[in-house]
């Protein structure tokens, strides 16, 4: 149970994390809510969810309460599911579901955070489980609104020979936190975490995640870009631990941003934890402004200044969306960088 | 290849710990444990006036009001800070007024030592010897300050912290804290309430300091702590390159050395320090003994284009937990921080910086090697933050760690914090082992094993050996290699 989560539940506010906790230090809870808000009645949700065009099965969590289902499963065939998260009114919700891909089985897991009143506090857990064989592909799309506070925490679970690829993309809220913890058995399973956070105005997005090499030969692949602007802030904290005997592991992690005004901020902070000898382990991290080389070739072949921003923030956001395999999500995914990223209307 | 052939002579000489020797001399100790009292009893044995008391007093008081801090990745059993000595110094009547007057004992022992009195030489009239002007801290005492009349001729003045405190207090006031402040961190206030003794140095305007200046810092008593303090200012335009060694005898208790080193740096001077740290680590075996290294280090650089560079080369210490930092105030100031960390056996380490740019184009550099072999722990942490006013500021960041054998650890844990749009910070980590085929392709050409590891390892620690002064090099690099022996096959 996360920490906001007992919060909700004991209504104790000191139970909050607070920038003195190590794992938190850029994402402040406790300085942040003085209240709780109480928690919401059971609502009814009319709107479409993100990716609604692509179809399948819809999960729907209105205001935190699990609706119609005990937990989504994946299918011989890579079944689409939709996962909703709507936050109808103002008040605190913390709920849990779970997802679990058996054996042999694929799917394709599209979820959705949508915040449609100010004053939201949500804790969400994810229990993703992927049995030996299992493929799962989450995209993540979190459209909060300015002052919503969210938390989500999956823990991911993999069997060997195992797949999971993750994409999160994010426009932030008052306070956002998006964290994956998977435990990573190697022997054929191998990750992908990717994730794309752009943020303007005072806007905060976390993008947390902690991988656990357990096992001989795992592989991790994990690349996050960000474009923060106005006064927004941008948190990636990334771990990746090999554990005694994990050999032959090889993780890969890449956070690259921007930071296109000067008031907006980054921290970073990219870990590797390692306790076998016989891995590869690298990670790179870069932080900074746009290549005026490349702004000002755009602008002198007579884009105005804003559409070659757009341009070039797009393209480097691009690399992130194009990891995603389901072609209808990258699609839905490219259109709404585009759009965040102003290059829509 | 002379060096490799060196580092290879130096692996089959030494066996072990080669400066685990202990001098027998007459010691002056205050009574174990720590108080209020025992803080007035080393500031009257240093003949201190009355605002330097006070100063330890109210550092005293502060540190009984912090705690100590838990948050490194290094472990260690709780210290009993009343069951130490705070103050030993070799029993003298007056300062010696030459090396002749030292106790014969010391400088036997400085003999044995080798490298760090290298002036001995010049002093014997031997032609043609490099010059360093030394400091040497016994226990906590400042016991010789060489070459001072060359260095006073040019304006320098390198002597004791405690001589300072008498000879030159409007210096010492004016920046005796100012770059790490009494309640910095728990060590730090310690070291501030019980410091006994350390260098001072202050190069004027425009002067570049003749010759290198070296401190040599050794722990002789047992069961004492050494706990100096370095302050070096450097003027206007001013230049100097100090070096800094450190050993200590084989003990089976650990022993703990909570330094602070400040360096200040104003316009256009620039500072390189350079470490070379070889406490005793504890047995290679069961871990047992050796000396907890809580240093702080700090440099400011307070005005317009000041330079700062640190070299490290941390082979010793039973635990090593230090962060040599950077505050890159002045416009256009720069800092660099060049470190070898190498851990064998049962050691632990957890080092790295922080290079906090708070003026408009500051530079900054970190090149960081990592060795860890045995069953030690090896962590690089650091930190880079850029303030909303340093615009045009950059980083380069590189760290990279060496694995050698099953049961070590070896973790990079960076932080960056970015607060202006107009500054690029770049970070790179690599982690991975002693390559085979490199192995092999050595022993291939006829090297053993432990030779083939030295001559690789000296590859991957290169960039920063290149950045020390050429006689610390050949030293650090025979360092590492003797560092590093038993560590495969």
């Amino acid at each position: 149970m996360s920490s906001l989560a007992k919060a909700i539940a004991t209504g104790d506010l000191t139970q909050l994390p607070s920038r003195r906790d190590e794992d938190w230090r850029w994402t402040d809870l406790r300085g942040l809510l003085r209240t709780l808000p109480p928690k919401p009645d059971h609502a009814e949700v009319t709107t479409e969810g993100p990716f609604a065009a692509l179809g399948g099965d819809v999960f729907l969590v209105p205001n935190g309460f699990v609706e119609g289902f005990t937990h989504i499963e994946g299918g011989p065939d890579n079944p689409v599911a939709q996962l909703r998260f709507v936050a109808a009114e103002a008040g605190s919700i913390a709920t849990t579901v779970l997802v679990a891909v058996r054996s042999g089985q694929t799917l394709t897991l599209l979820e959705s955070y949508e915040a449609q009143a100010d004053g939201a506090v949500s804790d969400i857990a994810l229990d993703i489980q992927v049995a030996e064989g299992g493929r799962l592909e989450r995209i993540v799309l979190a459209a909060d609104r300015a002052e919503s506070v969210t938390v989500s925490t999956a823990a991911v679970t993999l069997a060997p020979g195992a797949s999971y690829a993750q994409t999160i993309l994010t426009s932030g809220a008052r306070r956002q936190r998006i964290e994956t913890r998977v435990s990573h058995p190697g022997q054929g399973a191998s990750v992908r975490l990717d994730g794309a956070y752009l943020l303007h105005e005072q806007r905060h997005a976390d993008t947390t995640s902690v991988v656990t090499h357990s096992g001989l030969g795992g592989v991790t692949s994990q690349l996050t870009k960000g474009v923060v602007e106005g006064q927004a802030r941008g948190v990636f904290q990334g771990r990746i631990v090999v554990e005694r005997g994990a050999d032959q592991t090889d993780a890969r992690m890449g956070h690259h941003a921007l930071i296109l005004s000067d008031k907006a901020e980054i921290d970073a902070k990219p870990e590797l934890l390692i306790f076998a000898d016989d891995v590869q382990c690298a990670h790179g991290n870069t932080v900074g402004a746009l290549d005026e080389n490349a702004l000002f070739y755009a602008r002198q072949r007579g884009m105005p200044f804003e559409v070659a921003r757009a341009m070039l923030t797009q393209a480097f956001v691009g690399e992130v969306v194009d990891r995603i395999e389901h072609e209808g999500a990258r699609e839905i995914a490219a259109a709404w960088v585009a759009e965040q990223l102003g290059r829509g209307q | 290849m002379a060096a490799v052939k060196e580092t290879v002579a130096a692996v089959a000489e030494l066996e072990k710990y080669q400066h685990g020797f202990i001098t027998d001399i007459e010691q002056d100790f205050a009574p174990k444990g720590l108080n209020a009292d025992i803080v007035r009893f080393i500031s009257a044995k240093k003949d201190e006036p009355e605002w330097m008391l006070q100063w330890r007093l109210d550092a005293f008081e502060r540190w009984l009001a912090l705690e100590e801090p838990d948050w490194a990745k290094v472990h260690y059993p709780k210290i009993d800070y009343q069951d130490s000595y705070y103050y030993a110094a070799p029993s003298q009547k007056a300062g010696p007024m030459s090396l002749d007057e030292v106790d014969p004992d010391i400088l036997e022992t400085y003999k044995k030592l080798g490298i760090p009195l290298r002036e001995q030489e010049v002093l014997a009239g031997v032609q043609g010897a490099p010059k360093y002007a030394v400091d040497a801290v016994f226990d906590s005492v400042s016991v010789v300050t060489t070459f001072k009349k060359e260095l006073a001729a040019v304006g320098v003045i390198f002597c004791s912290m405690s001589e300072a405190i008498r000879e030159h207090p409007e210096l010492v006031k004016k920046y005796l804290g100012s770059v790490v402040p009494v309640s910095d961190n728990y060590f730090a206030c310690l070291n501030s309430a019980v410091f006994s003794d350390g260098s001072f140095v202050y190069i004027p305007p425009g002067v570049r300091c003749p010759m290198e200046l070296s401190t040599y810092f050794r722990i002789n008593a047992k069961d004492s702590g050494q706990f100096e303090r370095t302050l070096i200012i450097a003027d206007k335009g001013s230049y100097c390159s100090y070096l800094e060694g450190c050993t200590a005898p084989m003990r089976d208790e650990n022993q703990l050395h909570a330094a602070v080193v400040e360096l200040i740096i104003l316009e256009d001077a620039e500072i390189k320090y350079s470490t070379v740290q070889n406490w005793y680590p504890g047995d290679p075996v069961t871990g047992k003994g050796g000396i907890y290294n809580f240093v702080t280090k700090r440099a400011d650089c307070r005005e317009p284009r000041a330079k700062v560079s640190w070299t490290q080369v941390e082979t010793g210490s039973a635990i090593t937990w230090k962060y040599p930092s950077c505050i890159l105030r002045g416009e256009g100031s720069s800092g660099e921080f060049y470190s070898i960390a190498v851990t064998n056996g049962h050691q632990q380490a957890d080092t790295g910086t922080k290079m906090i740019h708070l003026g408009a184009n500051t530079k900054s550099r970190i090149i960081s090697k990592g060795i860890s072999a045995g069953k030690s722990s090896n962590t690089y942490r650091g930190l880079v933050s850029a303030h909303p006013k340093a615009v045009g500021s950059r980083n380069f960041t590189q760290c990279d760690s060496l694995l050698i054998g099953k049961d070590c650890a070896a973790h990079t844990v960076p932080y960056i914090e970015a607060r202006n749009g107009q500054s690029v910070f770049e970070h790179e980590a690599t982690t991975t082992r002693l390559s085979d085929d490199q192995l092999f392709y050595c022993q291939q050409r006829g090297l053993d094993t432990e030779s083939a590891v030295a001559l690789l390892v000296n590859g991957f620690v290169r960039d920063v050996l290149q950045t020390l002064p050429m006689e610390f090099a050949v030293e650090a690099q025979k360092l590492v290699a003797i560092s590093l022996e038993g560590s495969v096959g």
